[in-house]
């Protein structure tokens, strides 16, 4: 289980969030939703434990997540990130096959987890593609797909749906919740329509220490979005 | 033979030929320098192109020419028992410094790849001025070797095993990390969330590149391009998997700069020219007609 203690997140030394108090355990599909800028991915970037930009505590089973070491913590969180670095030109099954990287796993082993993960996401046909020549929805495509080859116990996602067309996201969407059978799911998104459909769990967060978290009927009431949006054109 | 003179094959294996000691002592080891040095600066330009993420960066980035020239000037200034010995050492000492300066100024709990691109830049404008007042002062016959020097020379190369043993070790260590470099070259970001010891890794690929880069000038000077090319000619050659770049990068950097050491001993036979001018001269139409195609 993936706790937050008294989380306090702070960016460029200004405190975004405080008194967050939170748990996220495997078979659980959160979404975090929350106008911009109130600190979303700022949660994400201490739940993953690439930033120690936090006081109070961010445990996974007792062990505080920016102490574990990269292998073991790559192996324990998948992180998607909201926007891609610039990257040099792999192959398509190059990029997703680094996901593998935590992992002692055979060459073999490694190859048909590849290949698995590549037709789960539809994007066999791309396989031998440079990612830097695909559209942008395409490379949105692998950097899930890479996610997803980590096999991670709790995988992070930081909108993932931006640049998918509606299709796509429905699918994609489909292996998410898949996914969050065997494992936790945290996923920060806009869409309402989409996290009241797929998510089991919801944190709102209204203001810096102000937040509702609980099941999804729970959260997602019109009043709850009333508040959220100061208005009430989200619900209908 | 390739050379000013020529030579009969078999004065290979005569040693009462006049050819022989000249072959055994002067030739073999340039050649066998040759191909370290060519080695060295393209293995250490993939290295730092791979750390600054940046297709411009070379090896000269890391500030370590620039101090082992003035360290090196300044023995030839002094004139200390200038024996390529000695030039190697201070030479290698200089290079060092000039490193751990840069380390210094570019590490804030870790390594700021970012800042090592700004600080080498600068580093290397305040060591250019530092050799230009150098040049500025010595005497004349000072600065025709000191120029043979700036612009990258084999001719004086003695044998020496630090560079195939450090060489080794170098490559050795490279090729444990291949995968965890893939992983770099994609975001340092991205390398973090997928398990990578950035931290360590960036620390240990400086360090690499920095003594590699050592080696080289130390042993021959300031010599261009090989490390900014050769690894552009790699990729496009083997695609962007470490496990294929190190190894060609190391082969191809070595026949490269053979080519243009051999060039230069003969083209203007018997004057033998700087090495550097070659490297220039098949680098920057190479570099050009690649980058037109990238």
């Amino acid at each position: 289980m993936l706790t937050v203690k008294s989380g306090r997140f702070i960016q460029n030394n200004v405190v975004i969030m405080e008194d967050i108090e939170c748990g996220f355990k495997s078979g659980e599909f959160w979404g975090i939703i929350g106008q911009n800028g109130i600190g979303k991915s700022t949660l994400l970037d201490a739940l993953s434990g690439l930033s120690n930009q936090y006081q109070g505590s961010i445990c996974i089973d007792q062990t505080p997540v920016h102490t574990l070491d990269p292998v073991t913590r790559a192996r324990k969180i998948s992180y998607l990130l909201q926007e891609q670095e610039p990257s040099l030109a792999f192959k398509v099954s190059e990029a997703v096959a680094m996901g593998r990287f935590p992992w002692l796993t055979s060459k073999t082993e490694d190859k048909q987890i590849t290949e698995d993960i590549l037709s789960l996401c539809r994007i066999n046909h791309l396989k031998d593609r440079n990612i830097l020549q695909l559209s942008g929805g395409e490379r949105r495509k692998v950097e899930i797909a890479t996610c997803l080859a980590q096999q991670a116990d709790y995988l992070l996602l930081d909108e993932p749906l931006n640049h998918l067309d509606l299709v796509y996201k429905n699918h994609i969407m489909q292996v998410f919740k898949q996914y969050s059978q065997e494992h936790a799911v945290v996923m920060v998104c806009h869409d309402i329509e989409v996290v009241k459909n797929y998510c089991s769990h919801v944190l709102m967060v209204l203001g810096k220490d102000c937040y509702i978290a609980g099941t999804s009927a729970t959260i997602l009431t019109k009043q709850n979005l009333q508040r959220l949006f100061n208005d009430s054109s989200q619900l209908n | 033979m390739v050379g000013s003179v020529s030579a009969p094959v078999s004065s290979l294996w005569r040693p009462e030929s006049e050819f022989y000691p000249v072959i055994w002592q002067l030739r073999w080891p340039r050649i066998v320098n040759a191909m370290l040095v060519g080695a060295c600066l393209s293995l250490a330009g993939l290295l730092i192109q791979n750390l600054v993420k940046n297709p411009l960066a070379d090896p000269y980035l890391l500030g370590v020419s620039g101090g082992a020239a003035v360290v090196q000037l300044l023995v030839i200034t002094a004139g200390i028992g200038v024996s390529q010995l000695t030039l190697f050492g201070f030479g290698f000492m200089g290079s060092l410094l000039a490193t751990l300066l840069l380390l210094k100024l570019s590490y804030y709990g870790q390594l700021r790849p970012n800042k090592i691109t700004l600080n080498g830049v600068v580093l290397a404008f305040g060591f250019a001025a530092f050799i230009s007042f150098i040049l500025a002062t010595a005497s004349g016959q000072q600065v025709k070797s000191m120029m043979f020097w700036l612009m990258g020379d084999l001719s004086f190369s003695q044998p020496n095993l630090l560079m195939p043993v450090l060489m080794f070790i170098a490559l050795m260590l490279l090729m444990t990390q291949a995968r965890a470099l893939d992983l770099l070259a994609r975001g340092d970001l991205f390398a973090r969330k997928s398990g990578v010891d950035t931290k360590r890794v960036n620390l240990q690929v400086f360090v690499t590149a920095a003594l590699l880069t050592s080696l080289a000038v130390a042993q021959a000077g300031t010599i261009g391009f090989v490390g900014l090319i050769i690894p552009h000619l790699v990729r496009l050659m083997v695609g962007y998997k470490h496990k294929k770049l190190i190894p060609m990068c190391v082969i191809v950097g070595a026949s490269f700069l053979l080519m243009a050491d051999t060039l230069a001993r003969t083209v203007m036979s018997p004057i033998q020219l700087p090495v550097g001018i070659f490297t220039a001269m098949i680098g920057v139409p190479v570099f050009l007609w690649l980058n037109r195609r990238m």
